[in-house]
């Protein structure tokens, strides 16, 4: 068998240089001019349809098995294992269909609007809109390090507003990102240039000023220190758009605990704690279920034990750091001593690993889950008993899996917007949000743009555009 | 009162008191069987977990072997065979706000083993001579902490207990600060008179007295004799210092070189505490500084990921075997990551409570 290494791969990013290679704010200014001339000169022209063209088919690319980027990715030391990557990676791309860009560009933009980037851009869509819309000429992202779909997601968004982007990795994360740029290079090499990529420690002054300084909008993925950290260093005249801490977790409501259905309902919440080994912000702490459902919630739990315990033979759990397995230890400690004592607690764990872990508890009260496949399943008589457990998460809550007949679907969705869960989904989709989620509830599209308004009246359909 | 217990209790007592260096692994191994079998059967929340595991004293064949407990499960159950009636004390540990804190109930017979277990660790590491300064409150202002308990006692058994003094108040609040001025006047008195000071403290309280140190320009160069014994843990309640430059700080403001710098690593739910210093030290630069527990207690450093015991150099849990818990539990899991090197270990960390993390605080 062939052997595949990333270190094979070209030098098009500062990313691909050796790890010994020591990166300077000169270095990255001068990438930051190289970047900006290279938008100029080979993407403003481009029209939407052919990057969502590109993107499209670099996507179905990354699903076929012998793609190279996917066979580097699966065989990487990514933490995960190679099946939860491709499980990952796959989800990911299938969302990357001409219909479904069509439905981001349409909610985040408008019906009528379609970027521009000047009177002259040879767009269809100008022909009657009386607004401009403009990128972000040079884009810098701060990505997270724990799963890799949202910098790629990020390095998407900011392709279809026609910026330079400039992608600061965290340690040890630039691996996915950097195929991704690679495999974007590869479909389109004038396209490629306009994208760079870095991995440092965060938190480097130097370099992050001179990226900061550098960049007309910066997006950073992070805690609220890391934010705010970043927020004191980005010029205040550049906007910052910063995405902090949140959790997700599922609800499950008594109807749907039914012995004929019940094996399906427990795949896709298993589902959800496998995507990514439970790393992303959408991933689930814990499981609130439903009391007095036929099947009840600790049979609930049991099964979900037994489910995850199977996976692991399919789709083990990636290697994990010590401090990692430490808090998982910890926690599995003090839930065995309490399960012995007390009937309410109960525990099921992967032996002589910390593969997995179900811990069912009555504490309605929502505690963080180490993560790594741990997670709680919490009983509960109703909503509002939920909304009690999670009450000092207000606001931070991104997603929460509903799983409800479809009769009392709407009225769950309603309360929980109303108390201010962002995200609503099916179990199993948690970590598979589509293109057209607005992360943290912001239009992710949508609040990269800048517009101008133009306020004589629009011109009437028969009047030539090339005038405006 | 367990008979059985405070029999055990007493024997180790006079043991640790006049023949510790008789305590060598087989003598270890010998009590530790036999306080397993006693704690077994006399304390029932204990027995009960073990049950549970099927560690038994019929299938504990060695001491690694006892069925140990988590220390965050003395803030949720009485792991104690101390009957209500006869607890005259109880330690509690300083966690942070909102937190339940740990719980660890003594009676006089514990106490009193507690006392003879920590000055006997805590002789062979201090020049106990010298006049103490102790940047926490006593023992009047905080009943509750087996720091302050073991420095009264320290305090008690060291010659010139009219010297020492406690600097430290407890404000409103229950946050502990120090009383810069009294601090200040003592550290003036020793440099003036030339006499050498033990100045003991939480690293915070020593930030808070650097700071302020910092902030006057003031500097004391302690003399010659003088130490420090610095116990880690912050609580957030200062700015938190990587223990070199904290030290580094130590030696820049109070004139105490690295060397005469200790470390205690202790908690309420022990009543043996580890040093990472003695006061001859061989070579104090060369290796790293390593913890080491009194005879009576031994550790074992578990690899988290498989729960059994790692290799030397490789991190996991540190697993502390105290045979001065007798009214309590002996084996204790700590949250604490630490390396075994060679009969001590290295402190690395600690496994803290899982916070909110999701894509949050991965970025770096």
């Amino acid at each position: 068998m062939e052997i595949i290494q990333s270190m094979d791969l070209p030098n098009y990013f500062l990313a691909d240089l050796p790890p010994e290679a020591t990166l300077s704010p000169a270095m990255i200014e001068a990438a930051c001019d190289t970047l900006r001339h290279n938008r100029e000169k080979y993407l403003v022209p481009r029209r939407t349809q052919d990057l969502v063209q590109i993107l499209c088919e670099v996507a179905a690319e990354w699903r076929r098995p012998d793609n190279l980027y996917r066979r580097l990715a699966l065989a990487s030391a990514t933490g995960f294992s190679a099946p939860v990557v491709a499980r990952g990676l796959d989800d990911f791309f299938s969302h990357f269909t001409p219909e479904n860009f069509a439905a981001l560009l349409r909610q985040d933009l408008g019906d009528r609007v379609i970027t521009g980037d000047g009177p002259k851009a040879p767009h269809p869509a100008t022909l009657v809109h009386h607004h401009f819309c403009h990128g972000p000429g040079l884009l810098a992202h701060v990505a997270a390090g724990n799963i890799p779909n949202p910098a790629l997601m990020s390095l998407t968004l900011g392709l279809l507003t026609r910026s330079a982007q400039f992608m600061k990795c965290a340690s040890g994360a630039s691996l996915l990102p950097r195929l991704f740029a690679h495999s974007l290079y590869e479909a389109d090499h004038k396209l490629g240039t306009c994208l760079e990529l870095a991995e440092w420690p965060g938190g480097h002054a130097e370099l992050e000023g001179a990226l900061f300084a550098a960049a007309d909008c910066v997006t950073a993925t992070g805690s609220d220190e890391t934010l705010a950290a970043i927020r004191a260093r980005v010029p205040a005249a550049t906007r910052l758009l910063g995405y902090g801490q949140r959790v997700s977790f599922g609800l499950i409501t008594r109807e749907v605990l039914q012995t004929e259905t019940i094996a399906e309902l427990v795949a896709g919440v298993a589902d959800d704690v496998i995507a990514w080994d439970q790393n992303g912000c959408l991933s689930p702490h814990a499981i609130y279920v439903e009391e007095r459902g036929a099947v009840e919630s600790d049979q609930f739990a049991a099964l979900l034990a037994a489910e995850l315990m199977q996976r692991e033979t399919v789709a083990p759990r990636g290697a994990i750091s010590v401090a990692a397995a430490a808090e998982i230890a910890t926690r599995r400690a003090l839930y065995e001593t309490l399960a012995a004592h007390r009937g309410d607690v109960k525990l099921w764990q992967s032996q002589g690993s910390t593969a997995w872990t179900v811990v069912f508890e009555h504490e309605v009260r929502f505690h963080f889950s180490p993560l790594n496949r741990f997670v709680f399943v919490k009983p509960v008589r109703d909503l509002a008993a939920v909304f009690q457990g999670v009450d000092e998460l207000k606001g931070r809550v991104s997603t929460v899996a509903v799983a409800a007949l479809p009769g009392r679907r709407p009225e769950l969705a309603a309360q929980l917007a109303r108390w201010g869960v962002t995200r609503i989904c099916a179990p199993g989709r948690m970590q598979d949000p589509p293109l057209t989620w607005r992360h943290d509830g912001r239009p992710a599209l949508g609040d990269l743009v800048t517009w101008t308004d133009y306020e004589w009246e629009p011109p009437r359909e028969a009047e030539s555009h090339e005038n405006l | 009162m367990n008979k059985d217990l405070a029999n055990f209790s007493s024997r180790l007592r006079e043991t640790i008191s006049q023949r510790p260096s008789t305590l060598g692994d087989p003598q270890f191994a010998e009590l530790a069987r036999e306080l397993f079998v006693l704690q077994f059967q006399g304390n029932p929340v204990y027995r009960r977990l073990c049950e549970v595991r099927q560690q038994t004293p019929a299938t504990v064949q060695q001491w690694t072997q006892i069925p140990c407990v988590p220390t965050s499960a003395f803030k949720e159950l009485e792991l104690t065979s101390i009957p209500p009636a006869e607890r005259t004390a109880v330690f509690l540990s300083s966690g942070t706000t909102g937190q339940k804190n740990s719980r660890h109930f003594h009676g006089p017979e514990s106490l009193a083993l507690y006392e003879a277990s920590l000055w006997h660790w805590f002789q062979p590491h201090f020049r106990v001579q010298q006049e103490f300064l102790f940047l926490t409150p006593g023992r009047a202002a905080a009943p509750g902490s087996s720091l302050v308990h073991m420095f009264e006692t320290v305090a008690q058994a060291g010659p010139g207990a009219e010297r020492h003094a406690f600097c430290g108040r407890v404000a409103d609040d229950g946050v502990w600060t120090v009383d810069f001025e009294q601090a200040v006047q003592r550290l003036a008195s020793a440099v003036a008179g030339a006499r050498p000071l033990i100045l003991l403290g939480t690293a915070f309280s020593f930030v808070h007295l650097l700071d302020f140190l910092a902030a006057n320009g003031r500097r004391f160069q302690l003399p010659p004799g003088s130490q420090v014994m610095e116990t880690g843990g912050y609580k957030n309640r200062s700015r938190v210092l990587p223990k070199a430059e904290l030290h580094a700080l130590i030696t820049t403001r109070l004139g105490v070189e690295r060397a005469d710098i200790i470390c205690e690593y202790g908690m309420s739910e022990l009543s043996s505490q580890a040093y990472d210093a003695t006061v001859a030290p061989p070579s104090a630069s060369a290796s790293p500084r390593v913890f080491r527990f009194p005879p009576w207690a031994r550790v074992q450093i578990i690899s988290p990921e498989t729960g059994r015991e790692t290799a030397e150099g490789e991190p996991g849990l540190i697993r502390v075997f105290d045979l001065a818990n007798v009214f309590s539990v002996a084996a204790l899991q700590t949250e604490d990551l630490g390396v075994r090197r060679g009969d001590g270990f290295e402190l690395v960390g600690r496994a803290t409570q899982a916070e909110p993390r999701g894509c949050s605080l991965m970025s770096a």
